[in-house]
């Protein structure tokens, strides 16, 4: 129904190398590509639409159980950038989905939901992540996400 | 190469990604990228083109979307190497 994905730009940075040969292909269809080849900001563009498609990805597989690994399947589009936060909507399945977006120089955050309504009632908290403090669950979230030092939640 | 191998092999490839140290020591054809080893997601795609250098195979993005476990990584592996 809703899901949300944070990335902690500073272990991407060490964690991940996205200029490697091959590995935006991977991910990436060939229109956003193009977006994150003319981004003045690269790397924040490969994160946005990773965190847009990891929280569609969260929010479809909520219903159905089956997992699979296929972020070129989730298509990204009509992305508008704003200082500090941008809006896209995401195609996956033949559903549309929204994205609501928080550009910060630390930590992109991205929520998505196949109903504006659901997307504008939610309620986001984020927090630092403490691995040996898992009492967030029982605050009863509707989608969790934690990377590097940063928890991310939504309530509904 | 037989599937110990590959598995041996598949060990070393995902060693620098896994962030449970002690599920990578139990490593077997169950074992679950995302939930037992801890890969981010992110670093998967780092594990198949990993994968596609060592063994010089292509996988093409349907194959990759099966590829979150030991055993259903090594059918594809062993699917695309040349027959002995």
């Amino acid at each position: 129904m809703i899901g949300n994905d944070i990335v902690d730009l500073a272990i991407a940075a060490v964690e991940s190398n996205w200029k490697r040969k091959g590995y935006l292909e991977k991910i990436f269809t060939m229109t956003e590509r193009f977006l994150i080849t003319s981004a003045k900001d690269a790397e924040q563009m490969v994160w946005l639409l990773w965190t847009m498609k990891e929280s569609v990805y969260k929010a479809a597989t909520d219903k159905s159980k089956i997992r699979t690994f296929a972020p070129c399947t989730l298509n990204c589009s009509n992305l508008i950038l704003h200082p500090g936060s941008a809006t896209g909507t995401i195609v996956y399945e033949e559903q549309l989905y929204y994205s609501q977006s928080i550009l910060t120089p630390t930590y992109i955050h991205t929520i998505a939901a196949a109903k504006l309504a659901i997307l504008n009632q939610a309620k986001l908290t984020i927090d630092d992540y403490n691995e040996s403090d898992s009492s967030y669950r029982s605050t009863n979230p509707a989608s969790v996400s934690h990377h590097g030092q940063y928890l991310a939640m939504i309530y509904l | 190469m037989d599937r110990e191998q590959l598995v041996a092999k598949l060990k070393e490839i995902v060693s620098p990604y896994t962030h449970d140290k002690e599920a990578l020591e139990n490593i077997g054809p169950s074992t679950d990228f995302i939930k037992d080893l801890k890969i981010n997601s992110a670093n998967l795609v780092d594990v198949i083109l990993d994968v596609e250098e060592e063994f010089d195979i292509e996988i093409d993005n349907m194959e990759m979307g099966r590829m979150l476990n030991v055993s259903d990584t090594i059918d594809i592996i062993e699917a695309k190497l040349p027959q002995l």
